[in-house]
């Protein structure tokens, strides 16, 4: 009985604590699996949560606009939104169809039809414009209709449509710079895009409580060209007028300043609109100015006076028997052009009247070796350096490759390809007292506003040198074969080409010419140097040279350039130190 | 069933009273922990509610700003050199020499003879601040 009662109170005083023994099992078990969970898959659980709630929202860089020197915008961003539907929210498509339609430029049917789907995200129409699409969300929310969401984005406009296409380029679709100055710079122009991690709730809405690293976005930088805008429009109001009276293949105009090497004005034409860049052909793409290369004609002649005058080879006085416009050498009948008749020529009417001869003889002198230093010396053979994508070298071929007739041949800018850059330099070196300069195409960057330092390659020839060619060049104009490149009050020196069009097949093309005209002005103290260049006028052989087609242009280009810088027109005093063009501006 | 002798016939039972003091003073605690715990979730649901405004004012300001942007581009392609020419040619636009009379002059007009050619103003500026 006492070993029974024993038991029971041992049975029943313990019940409790048996009960609370379990019951600390339990909690013991449940904390434990708490310690497992927050301790032990800490990470598992932290990265699934952030996986599942967590974002890393895109924060974009603004894409820095393009302005010319003088802050006129040429490229900027509008924002434009991506519509998109979602069909679980769409209750009556045909209702949204025809609030939403007249926004989207969207027939109600066509658009009754892709909403009819029930699929979480598609497409509507992307690159809707801000005002637009405000416009809609508004007629969307006064009808309580949802279904239809916008996603933010930007495109890139260029307000001036055709004009400097081939500088700027433009960007693809996903912004990045494809041509120009848009390719060249994309890297500073695109920014660098931050981040935020951020949390959503159900509704996909961020909860701000939540917000975590944040990487703030860094624009892109601003980039100020040295493009003037009022030049660029002469030069490309002046290309629309050749193209529209000769008719050429092509035509290309460059000016710079020739003391810095900036880029003043560059057009091509034909030319695309970078709005619609996917419109344009090919061949409306190509920037002819430093992707296309021709053989320059008489305007190459330079490379070889100034060349012999720097050697000491001869002097600007030197007298050249022209064998009076009939050279045999290497046998074959080097000619001089329209039938000129020339007897003994100085080295400076040897550029004054262009001749083929008098060229080949001065080179001659030089030798293959000395000459083709010089040819290297001016730029040509190498790349400008300009900004640009896509620029060539050109070809210039070594003397180990020369023939007899090459040396005769270079001389007058044949057997020799260049790119209309490297042309317009060669003109400007002389301009700039025989210093050669790369070309120049950014002014400034963000607001860092100064001057635009000289670049200087090269010193080809010394000043004086430069000065004797300077002399001859303004001759040319006065009195020469570029008579029609004179601009009233100025002074202007310059040098005509003309070169038959190279047959793809071999040989040259029978009739069909390159025409152009580089010269500078005012070239007692110089401030724009220039290239025209047209590729194949419809005119007849015996009017198609560059004395005749480009250089006009290049005198009404020069003529409203003047103006609109407010140059000073040459008093009779500065022009007595020309005296040829002197006397030409009297005749006048 | 009796007794046994030896206990005390008026034994007091084990006394269970409440301590009220003591009861109080927890109490007071734990409505002063639940007191922090609601300001707690209060303060969070502030937080929440300041997050959300702040979301919407963000989006608003986005908003306005790319809206803004629309209306830059959309003045800087109507006032671009292209569209102000052709309005020029299209003879919307003119431009009309200003009157020597509407001209108030702070400073007397140049003659001539000085610089022997008439100059524009901003090529003056740029010879004086050469």
């Amino acid at each position: 009985m006492a070993v029974q009662k024993t038991f029971t109170s041992i049975v029943l005083g313990n019940r409790i604590g048996i009960v609370c023994f379990f019951v600390a099992l339990v909690f013991t078990f449940f904390a434990l699996r708490l310690v497992d969970l927050q301790v032990g898959g800490h990470e598992k659980f932290s990265r699934l949560a952030a996986e599942k709630h967590g974002v890393k929202q895109p924060i974009l860089a603004e894409r820095g606009n393009i302005f010319d020197r003088h802050g006129e915008v040429l490229a900027v961003n509008v924002p434009v939104r991506t519509v998109y539907a979602d069909g679980t929210h769409i209750k009556d498509p045909l209702l949204l169809a025809h609030v939403a339609a007249p926004f989207l430029g969207i027939l109600e049917k066509e658009l009754a039809l892709k909403l009819a789907s029930k699929r979480a995200y598609f497409v509507i129409r992307s690159g809707v414009s801000e005002l637009e699409a405000a416009g809609m969300m508004k007629a969307l929310e006064e009808s309580k209709l949802t279904g239809l969401y916008l996603q933010p984005g930007s495109e890139r406009s260029y307000p001036n449509g055709k004009m400097l296409s081939h500088v700027l380029g433009f960007v693809d679709h996903t912004g990045h710079g494809i041509d120009g100055v848009e390719h060249f710079f994309d890297s500073e122009l695109a920014g660098r895009d931050g981040y935020r991690r951020i949390e959503h709730d159900r509704k996909g809405l961020e909860i701000v409580l939540y917000r975590g690293q944040e990487e703030r976005a860094i624009h892109g930088t601003p980039l100020y060209l040295t493009i003037d805008m009022g030049l660029q429009a002469i030069v490309e109001k002046q290309l629309d007028i050749a193209m529209a009276t000769y008719k050429p293949a092509g035509a290309t105009a460059i000016l710079v300043d020739p003391t810095t090497g900036e880029v003043l004005a560059m057009a091509s034409r034909p030319n695309y609109d970078p709005n619609h860049y996917s419109d344009a052909t090919p061949q409306e793409l190509r920037n002819r100015a430093v992707t296309d290369m021709y053989e320059p004609g008489s305007i190459f002649k330079i490379v070889a006076a100034a060349g012999a005058i720097n050697e000491g080879v001869l002097s600007e006085k030197s007298t050249i028997f022209c064998e009076h416009g009939s050279f045999y050498y290497g046998g074959k009948i080097l000619h001089d052009a329209r039938g000129d008749y020339f007897g003994d020529l100085s080295v400076r009417d040897v550029l004054v009247h262009s001749s083929n001869i008098g060229a080949a003889k001065i080179a001659m002198k030089m030798g293959d070796k000395k000459y083709y230093e010089y040819v290297r010396r001016f730029g040509f053979g190498d790349k400008t350096n300009i900004p640009l994508p896509g620029e060539i070298s050109g070809l210039v071929n070594p003397p180990a490759r020369w023939d007899k007739l090459t040396i005769t041949r270079m001389a007058m800018g044949h057997a020799i390809a260049a790119t209309p850059m490297q042309v317009v330099m060669e003109v400007a070196a002389i301009a700039n007292d025989g210093k050669l300069l790369i070309p120049q195409l950014i002014h400034h960057r963000n607001l860092e506003k100064g001057r635009v330092e000289p670049l200087v390659r090269r010193e080809i020839i010394s000043s004086n040198v430069a000065q004797s060619i300077n002399g001859a060049l303004i001759d040319v104009v006065a009195r020469g074969t570029a008579q029609h490149a004179k601009i009233d009050g100025y002074l202007v020196a310059g040098k005509t080409g003309t070169a038959q069009k190279i047959n793809p097949h071999g040989g040259y093309l029978e009739g069909r010419y390159i025409v152009s005209f580089a010269g500078y002005f005012p070239a007692d103290h110089p401030r724009i140097a220039g290239l025209v260049v047209i590729d194949d006028a419809r005119i007849g052989s015996m009017a198609n040279f560059g004395g005749l087609v480009a250089a006009p242009i290049f005198s009404k280009i020069g003529e409203a350039a003047a103006r609109y810088l407010d140059l000073l027109p040459v008093s009779t005093d500065d022009a007595k130190v020309f005296p040829s063009a002197l006397d030409s501006m009297n005749h006048e | 069933m009796n007794r046994p002798l030896s206990q005390p016939s008026n034994r007091r039972r084990t006394n269970n009273g409440i301590e009220i003091p003591l009861l109080a003073q927890w109490l007071v605690v734990f409505f002063l922990i639940g007191l922090l715990g609601l300001f707690f979730v209060y303060l969070k649901n502030q937080q929440h509610a300041i997050g959300e405004q702040t979301r919407l004012v963000e989006a608003k300001i986005n908003e306005l700003h790319a809206h803004h942007d629309a209306l830059i581009a959309k003045v800087t392609a109507l006032t671009s050199r292209g569209a102000l020419q052709k309005r020029l040619d299209e003879k919307y636009l003119d431009l009309v020499p200003i009157a020597e009379t509407a001209i108030a002059r702070t400073t007397p007009a140049r003659t001539l003879g000085e610089e022997r050619t008439m100059r524009t103003a901003s090529l003056r500026r740029n010879l004086e601040t050469d």
